[in-house]
């Protein structure tokens, strides 16, 4: 066909020849209430990965994924993979994320990884914020 | 938000500093997301290794992005082989458990792997493996054991 690209050129190649990665991935740094929270976001093509950590650790993971129900009634199922089973303002971070991740159109099932020091409201509320401001799907 | 923590010398108030930083305030840090890809017969292996305190997260893809099986694997003081837990895929094909196990134990750190290989395919289980380590060899996170 005239005028179609060789298949090499429309590959997005990588420095050396491969594809390119397939992950698309930001990391950086912010301090919310006072404390430094390291920030890892990674778009799988079938997962959302935040971790946000304070401690240095991955500490809670948490899984959260998006339910149709009947007559497009949209319901979240939130769920501890490991650690603090008992933690109820982890599972409303990952729901309120996981709603604002199908909110902005992303339909992709939540992997939350929290390791901090502060499970405040505040604290939580700004990590969801932080990590709408800087997302990745 | 800006609570004023004490008074100073000459009795202005002291801010906390780190608190009156707003949050939009991001701070420069050095990666420490290492992401490399490596050419086999299957295809395309690629690969994730995130450093933390003692602990490593690691995703292994081939020739796609898909997450794949989860696992934590974390060395015990009560036996030889570290524990393994299967966090998301459950099913009685475990790959990349061994993996998992493997890297926990040679790094003594605890890992969370995530591993998105094929199934019934031990050779490209083997290369994922050791083209991990090598890479966790240079990054200097696995010793060689002497002996």
């Amino acid at each position: 066909m005239a005028g179609s690209m060789p298949l090499e050129m429309t590959n997005m190649s990588g420095p050396n020849g491969l594809p390119s990665f397939p992950v698309r991935a930001k990391e950086f740094s912010k301090v919310i209430q006072g404390n430094k929270t390291d920030f890892l976001l990674c778009s799988y093509d079938d997962y959302i990965f935040v971790l946000a950590t304070q401690l240095g650790k991955m500490g809670t993971l948490l899984q959260a994924k998006k339910e149709e129900g009947y007559g497009s009634q949209t319901t979240f199922n939130v769920s501890v993979l490991l650690g603090k089973h008992d933690e109820p303002m982890l599972q409303a971070c990952a729901r309120q994320l996981i709603e604002h991740i199908s909110g902005m159109g992303s339909s992709r099932p939540l992997l939350l990884s929290l390791g901090l020091r502060d499970h405040s409201k505040e604290a939580l509320k700004n990590i969801v914020e932080a990590v709408c401001e800087n997302k990745v799907w | 938000m800006d609570e004023p923590i004490g008074t100073g010398e000459d009795g202005a108030c002291v801010h906390s500093q780190l608190a009156s930083f707003s949050s939009s305030c991001t701070l420069q840090q050095p990666k420490k997301l290492h992401t490399f890809s490596r050419e086999v017969q299957e295809g395309v292996l690629h690969f994730q290794i995130f450093k933390l305190d003692n602990q490593l997260y690691i995703w292994i893809g081939c020739n796609s992005g898909k997450l794949g099986q989860l696992y934590a694997s974390m060395p015990t003081p009560f036996e030889r082989i570290p524990s393994l837990a299967t966090l998301i895929g459950g099913t009685s094909d475990s790959v990349g458990a061994s993996i998992a196990r493997r890297l926990a134990l040679k790094t003594g750190w605890s890992v969370v792997l995530a591993c998105n290989l094929p199934k019934n395919s031990p050779n490209l289980e083997a290369q994922a493996e050791m083209e991990l380590l090598s890479e966790l060899r240079t990054q200097g996170y696995v010793y060689k054991r002497t002996a």
